[in-house]
């Protein structure tokens, strides 16, 4: 039998920031969307079934550990040549998983997680606690004299998932969308996921640069000081290593809101940890919340963190937008996971529980009902 | 040397993770690697000063050493005097 389609655990959440938004920025198009759907989109795209200790995309794993569990997402061709590095184990590989089990059962989760995130593995421990909060504003902005007398306008320089999805809300929302298409690093989604690609790239506008090239970079900048919104997911050093230094257009435009989306947030050594949407909702707390209700260890949702942390983007913009006052505002794919879990234990504890529990009867069925 | 091990730079604060090893000495500034801080650091090597870049991947033209940059430096690495290049950043997943 399919799960029945709240079974998708912190869908309702996710229904209730959908609300807030559509509450913001009022459209039928962002009316029409409810949580479950935005959640359990990929996997309905995909066909995807409800995941156990291998996330519903296939990227991701739960491993045991001496001393508990990691999650560790080997979503890149490149991630396969850093696990004799991750475990000091000369030639291994993922094509032997009874070498690769044997090497992590004999590894601490801390020492895993402090070496895989040295090496820039997206990696998340079962018991961890996340490193940063959902939100936070690091610059405050100007206030935006008057009203626009135009669709507000959204820069969007993200790739994947998270990033366009918080572009594609606020273009449902109203505003006008450029996406930039970096030359040197496409969006791999395009050919990797096209059926969620297109969904997510409905109605934005394409500017292909190569932030490389000083002219390129200073035409992103004169679209920025243009702009009321961008959606960003560099990690900071990759932003200062392009010579585009976010923190002072905040201060300088009006109204401008920068919105980055990171892993794990930005300050401390967090800042460079890589993280994707399974590995980040096991890191905000959600594997041990399933363990905690059905003493089952497996993944939550398809790369929940991700449409989660799109919402959450989406939101912060939008209200920065209707207020007018920008800033810099760092959005936390853990945090917002963190932040939804404990949203939902304090509201509906019990609710919680049996989502967790029906997701887990449901392991094997099909994730989304068509 | 083995993946996964560190080494520290001699001549400044340059400090690598072993990714992928060959046969070879490792160097930074033009003096080998060692697993411990020098007691009193020496002084990069003429032409192996151009330093490291923190999260950098370098490799050799063979392809049989990589070493990530844990922490920058002054220094150069090379292997066997001869200098590492940067690695291109890697790609991104097709989907996550």
């Amino acid at each position: 039998m399919p799960p029945d389609p709240r079974a998708l655990p912190l869908a309702d959440w996710a229904e209730a920031r959908l609300r807030d938004l559509a509450a913001l920025l009022p459209s039928p198009a962002l009316a029409a969307l409810d949580g479950d759907r935005l959640l359990g989109m990929r996997a309905r795209f995909n066909g995807f079934l409800v995941p156990g200790r291998v996330s519903a995309g296939g990227g991701c794993r739960l491993h045991r550990t001496r001393d508990g569990w990691i999650a560790l997402n080997l979503a890149r061709a490149d991630d396969l040549s850093l696990l004799p590095a991750l475990t000091g184990m000369d030639g291994l590989d993922r094509a032997e998983p009874e070498r690769l089990t044997a090497a992590f059962a004999a590894l601490s989760s801390d020492d895993l997680l402090a070496q895989g995130r040295l090496l820039g593995l997206a990696i998340a421990g079962l018991d961890e606690q996340p490193a940063s909060p959902a939100v936070v504003e690091t610059v405050p902005g100007l206030a935006r004299p008057g009203r626009p007398d135009r669709a507000p306008l959204v820069v969007d320089l993200t790739a994947l998932w998270a990033g366009p999805l918080a572009a594609r809300l606020l273009g449902l929302g109203g505003a006008r969308v450029i996406k930039v298409d970096s030359a040197n690093r496409p969006d791999p989604l395009r050919h990797g996921d096209p059926a969620l690609h297109d969904w997510l790239d409905r109605g934005k506008e394409h500017l292909a640069l190569d932030l490389r090239r000083p002219a390129d970079r200073d035409r992103l900048i004169a679209l920025i000081r243009g702009a009321n919104v961008v959606i960003e997911a560099a990690r900071p050093r990759a932003l200062h290593q392009l010579g585009i230094d976010a923190e002072a257009l905040v201060r300088e435009v009006p109204g401008l809101a920068w919105i980055t989306i990171t892993g794990h947030g930005t300050s401390g050594a967090a800042a460079d940890w890589v993280g994707f949407g399974d590995d980040a909702a096991v890191a905000g707390g959600l594997s041990a919340a399933l363990r905690e209700a059905t003493g089952k260890i497996g993944f939550v949702g398809d790369a929940v963190a991700d449409p989660l942390s799109g919402l959450v983007a989406a939101g912060e913009a939008a209200s920065r937008l209707v207020d007018g006052t920008g800033g810099r505002v760092i959005v936390a794919m853990s945090g917002v996971v963190a932040a939804a879990l404990a949203d939902r234990r304090r509201s509906d504890p019990a609710g919680l529980n049996a989502s967790l529990r029906r997701w887990a009867q449901a392991v094997g069925t099909p994730l989304a009902a068509a | 040397m083995k993946p996964g091990m560190k080494l520290k730079s001699q001549v400044c604060n340059t400090e690598v993770m072993v990714i992928r090893c060959g046969t070879g000495q490792v160097e930074c500034g033009g003096v080998p690697m060692a697993e411990d801080k020098p007691a009193a650091p020496g002084v990069p090597a003429e032409g192996k000063a151009a330093g490291t870049l923190m999260g950098k991947r370098y490799v050799d033209a063979t392809g049989s050493f990589e070493l990530l940059c844990v922490k920058p430096g002054e220094g150069s690495l090379s292997v066997d005097g001869v200098i590492l290049t940067i690695k291109d950043a890697k790609p991104l997943p097709a989907s996550d």
